[in-house]
C-alpha cells in the first residue's frame, strides 16, 4: 500500500482533512442528496400505530406505580 | 421530566429511530423490531437520560447498541432474501436527484456498516461530527475519514465520476481512479 492507500486507513484514529483524496464537490453533492432522499422518505412515512400503542401502555403503568394520574402529576 | 414529557419526546424521535434503524439493518421489519426493543430500552433508562442534552443521540446510542449486540447477524440473513427493502421503501419519495432511489440503497447496503452508519449520522440525521463520535466511541478524525470512505465507495458503486450529467473534470476523474484502486487494495 503506497502513501496514499496510509492516508485513507483511519485505524490509528487520526483522520486528518488535509493528507485525503476528496471527491469531486458534484459528486459528494449528488451523494447528499441521495442520503437525504433515503432518509428522508422513512422519516416521512407513516408511524405504526403500535409504537404509540406502546408507549401510551409504559406510560399508564407509570403513572399507576406512583398512584397518580397525568394530571395530578403535571 | 414528567414521564409524560418523556414519552412525547420518545414519539418525536421515532421516524428518526426508523430512518436510522432501516439504515443500519437494511431491512424495514427489523428496523421497526429495533426501534421496539430501543423506546422499551429508553423508557426502563429514563433516569439516566439528562435534560438538555440531545435526546436523539442518546435513543441513537441505545438503538446502535442493540443493534451490534442482537440484530447483526440477524440482518444478514434478512438482506440474504432481498428486495423487501428497496421495493417497500421505494414507494414514497418523489425523487428528484440524479440517482434512482432503489439503486442508492442497494449501494448503501454495501457498505462496511462502519462507514454506512456514519455517513448516515453525519450527511442524513442533522448529528454534528462530534455527536457521531461520541455515539460510535472514536475520535472525531476517525468519523471524518470514515466518512470520506463511505463517500468515495459511494461513488464507485454508483459508477458516478464517470456520469456524464455529473460532469467531473479530468483531473477529480483522475483522482477518482486513483482512489477507486486503493480501496481495492484495503
Amino acid at each position: 500500500m503506497n502513501d496514499a492507500g496510509m492516508a485513507m486507513d483511519d485505524s490509528d484514529g487520526r483522520g486528518g482533512t488535509g493528507s485525503e483524496l476528496m471527491l469531486d464537490p458534484k459528486v459528494q453533492e449528488s451523494i447528499g442528496r441521495s442520503l437525504k432522499a433515503h432518509y428522508d422518505d422513512i422519516v416521512n412515512a407513516p408511524v405504526p400505530d403500535k409504537f404509540l400503542v406502546l408507549l401510551a401502555q409504559l406510560e399508564a403503568t407509570e403513572y399507576r406505580a406512583v398512584g397518580a394520574s397525568p394530571d395530578e402529576r403535571n | 421530566m414528567s414521564a409524560t414529557e418523556f414519552k412525547d419526546g420518545l414519539i418525536k424521535e421515532i421516524p428518526n429511530l426508523r430512518a436510522f434503524a432501516a439504515s443500519l439493518s437494511g431491512s424495514m421489519q427489523l428496523a421497526d423490531d429495533l426501534v421496539q426493543d430501543t423506546l422499551l430500552k429508553a423508557w426502563g433508562n429514563s433516569e439516566k437520560f439528562e435534560p438538555g442534552t440531545s435526546l436523539r443521540a442518546w435513543l441513537f446510542t441505545i438503538l446502535r447498541n442493540t443493534y451490534y449486540s442482537l440484530y447483526r447477524k440477524r440482518g444478514r440473513e434478512v438482506q440474504d432474501s432481498e428486495g423487501t427493502y428497496a421495493e417497500r421503501m421505494a414507494t414514497h419519495g418523489n425523487q428528484e436527484s440524479h440517482l434512482d432511489l432503489a439503486d442508492f440503497r442497494k449501494a448503501l447496503a454495501k457498505l462496511p456498516e462502519e462507514q454506512r452508519e456514519v455517513l448516515i449520522m453525519v450527511g442524513a440525521t442533522g448529528l454534528s461530527y462530534e455527536e457521531t463520535a461520541e455515539i460510535c466511541g472514536v475520535a472525531i478524525g476517525t468519523i471524518k475519514s470514515r466518512v470520506n470512505r463511505a463517500r468515495t465507495k459511494l461513488a464507485e458503486l454508483l459508477s458516478i465520476g464517470s456520469i456524464d450529467d455529473l460532469g467531473p473534470d479530468r483531473k477529480s476523474a483522475a483522482a477518482m481512479q486513483r482512489v477507486g484502486s486503493e480501496i481495492v487494495g484495503l
